[in-house]
């Protein structure tokens, strides 16, 4: 990259409105990336409170804060909030800011589209909670209480949580789904002369094949959900069996989307590890068209391997041992991504800013989310971890450390770009190492809660499993309290601090840095060419 | 990769590209809505 284009900010006369009307109008790429990533942040700390509410209770056996009934509302709500409120709209708003700067494009496609794309998203949120509000007023029996899969028959017969968080997952799928159509069609029609699809970064490919997969599949999850609806309140019975329906088809319909979730909550970040491992070792990114094709192949494998989430429900052994070996393929494109990684960084000039940190933190626990998901893939051996604590310690580490982790690696590296100041990073590392330790401290011991047979989803356990527990809970008010740096470090940085250089990393490579910090309103009037 | 400053993007090439944008973010959503309807009627 040898010849920077300027757009000094100043130059742009943009006659925009102020104020809330600015937010709630905006077409502009980067406001709405703003708006995504603040929304982000505000229910990332939402759906923490709940868990640490949960972690409350069960300090010590015995019933301490809570009735079983709100426990369970609380367990549901967190997971849906931190997967549809929290990690996906970071993921998108990571879209929204760096594709068009990436690609070179002066926004994204679709601009209206990604405004009621965003703007969807707070009234769904509201529907999700609400039911805790109105349980207090006396209306209803409080939020959906069957965990975030929804599983029938339970739901079925729920309260009127369960309708609030239909329609909310409706809307919060009708987001996801214009967010995704934006992506494919910005990244297919507008990517700068030169930018061929084997050129285009990383993190754009990593997001192309979730954009896909997230069109595959929600479609089956909004299906499925409609299909409750109906069941609960039009007297069908899809779920019902009963009335000749069937509850494992619900599981199937649910999990045919819920897997390949896992994929699209990962796929942004693992396009983004190679931008951050290339910057802070120096070195050009190892195997780019590797890393491209087990994109691909992780995309497609991820929609033929659901039925693993529920080995222990009666499978055929044929489906069984299909299921099996089909999950554990998935483990040789993501072992070719981890090599990938590692090789970039092997031999590099290597750094350890805050970002780097994370990195590194992400590939060392995403690394222990993959291999005890293999583990997990044995169907002999999942017959025992089955509904265990085993199970919530291995997709913490997959989406704590693999999806939460991953996104404050791109916060932290992006951020100086996004506001035109340097983070502070004192409070980066602290912030990371408080981080990375009570992660561990509340998670490790989960695995061997899980190993000793402690049940996930139950406000009360054995006397036996008291002291793992009340070590988690110690780890995860840590691990609570500590975020509370990331939000204050956030704020500092877009309030001022040191001034952020177009290039803000040294070893940074790729469009955006030609870019001023933060970039003008309209990213790229002028079209670069990339040979 | 190297960059080099082209030129402004034309009023024409933006309106062609946001139109092509626009026919395949159709095509992509008719898709999704087709198989959210096809779906329903699914049997066991």
């Amino acid at each position: 990259m040898s010849i920077a284009t300027t757009h000094p900010a100043e130059h742009h006369a943009d006659h925009h409105p102020s104020g809330m009307l600015r937010w709630l109008t905006t077409t502009n790429h980067k406001d709405i990336g703003t708006m995504y990533l603040t929304f982000s942040l505000i229910m990332f700390f939402v759906g923490g409170a709940m868990i640490l509410a949960v972690r409350a209770e069960l300090w010590q056996p015995g019933l301490q804060l809570m009735q079983p009934e709100f426990f369970n509302q609380l367990i549901g709500v967190h997971a849906l909030v931190m997967i549809f409120a929290a990690l996906m709209p970071a993921a998108t708003g990571f879209a929204n800011w760096m594709i068009p700067l990436m690609i070179g494009a002066p926004d994204m496609a679709l601009p209206r589209l990604n405004n009621w794309g965003f703007w969807i998203l707070p009234p769904a949120a509201i529907l999700l909670t609400l039911p805790f509000t109105l349980a207090l007023m006396g209306i209803g029996d409080g939020a959906i209480a069957t965990g975030w899969t929804f599983y029938a028959p339970l739901s079925v017969q729920g309260g009127m949580g369960v309708d609030f968080a239909i329609l909310s997952v409706h809307m919060l799928g009708i987001s996801s789904i214009m967010g995704s159509i934006n992506i494919i069609v910005t990244i297919f029609n507008m990517r700068a002369p030169g930018m061929t699809m084997m050129k285009l970064p990383l993190f754009a490919w990593g997001w192309l094949i979730t954009a896909f997969l997230l069109i595959a599949t929600l479609p089956v999850l909004a299906g499925a959900v409609t299909m409750l609806l109906t069941d609960r309140h039009f007297g069908t019975h899809f779920f019902d069996a009963a009335g000749g329906g069937d509850p494992i088809l619900f599981q199937h319909l649910f999990w045919f989307f819920g897997h390949p979730e896992v994929y699209i909550l990962l796929l942004p970040v693992w396009g983004l590890m190679p931008h951050v491992l290339s910057t802070f070792t120096r070195k050009p990114t190892y195997g780019y068209k590797a890393q491209v094709y087990s994109f691909i192949a992780i995309g497609l494998l991820s929609v033929v391997v659901w039925a693993h989430h529920f080995f222990t429900v009666g499978l055929p052994v044929p489906a069984l041992i299909y299921f099996m070996f089909s999950t554990m393929l998935i483990s040789l494109p993501l072992a070719v991504l981890f090599f990938c990684w590692i090789a970039t960084m092997w031999k590099g000039a290597m750094t350890f800013e805050t970002p780097m940190l994370f990195a590194v933190g992400f590939i060392v626990l995403f690394g222990i989310a993959g291999l005890t998901g293999l583990i997990l893939a044995d169907v002999a051996a999942d017959a025992q971890y089955h509904h265990s604590y085993f199970v919530v310690a291995h997709f913490h580490y997959a989406l704590f450390a693999g999806g939460i982790m991953g996104v404050m690696t791109g916060v932290y590296y992006w951020l100086p770009k996004w506001t035109g100041h340097m983070y502070s990073e004192k409070l980066g590392k602290w912030h990371f190492w408080l981080t990375v330790v009570s992660f561990n401290l509340t998670f490790i011991p989960q695995f061997f809660l899980g190993l000793a047979g402690m049940p996930r989803r139950i406000p009360d356990y054995a006397l036996q499993f008291a002291e793992f527990n009340a070590i988690s809970t110690v780890g995860a008010f840590i691990l609570g309290i500590s975020q509370l740096l990331f939000a204050w470090n956030i704020w500092l940085c877009v309030r001022g601090g040191p001034k952020a250089e177009g290039r803000v990393w040294e070893g940074a490579e790729g469009l955006e840095w030609e870019l001023s910090s933060p970039p003008p309103h309209h990213s790229w009037e002028t079209q670069p060419v990339v040979k | 990769m190297a960059p080099a400053v082209s030129e402004p993007f034309s009023g024409d090439d933006l309106a062609r590209r946001r139109a092509a944008s626009r026919r395949l973010g159709w095509a992509i959503g008719i898709a999704v809505l087709a198989l959210y309807i096809i779906g329903l009627f699914f049997k066991r």
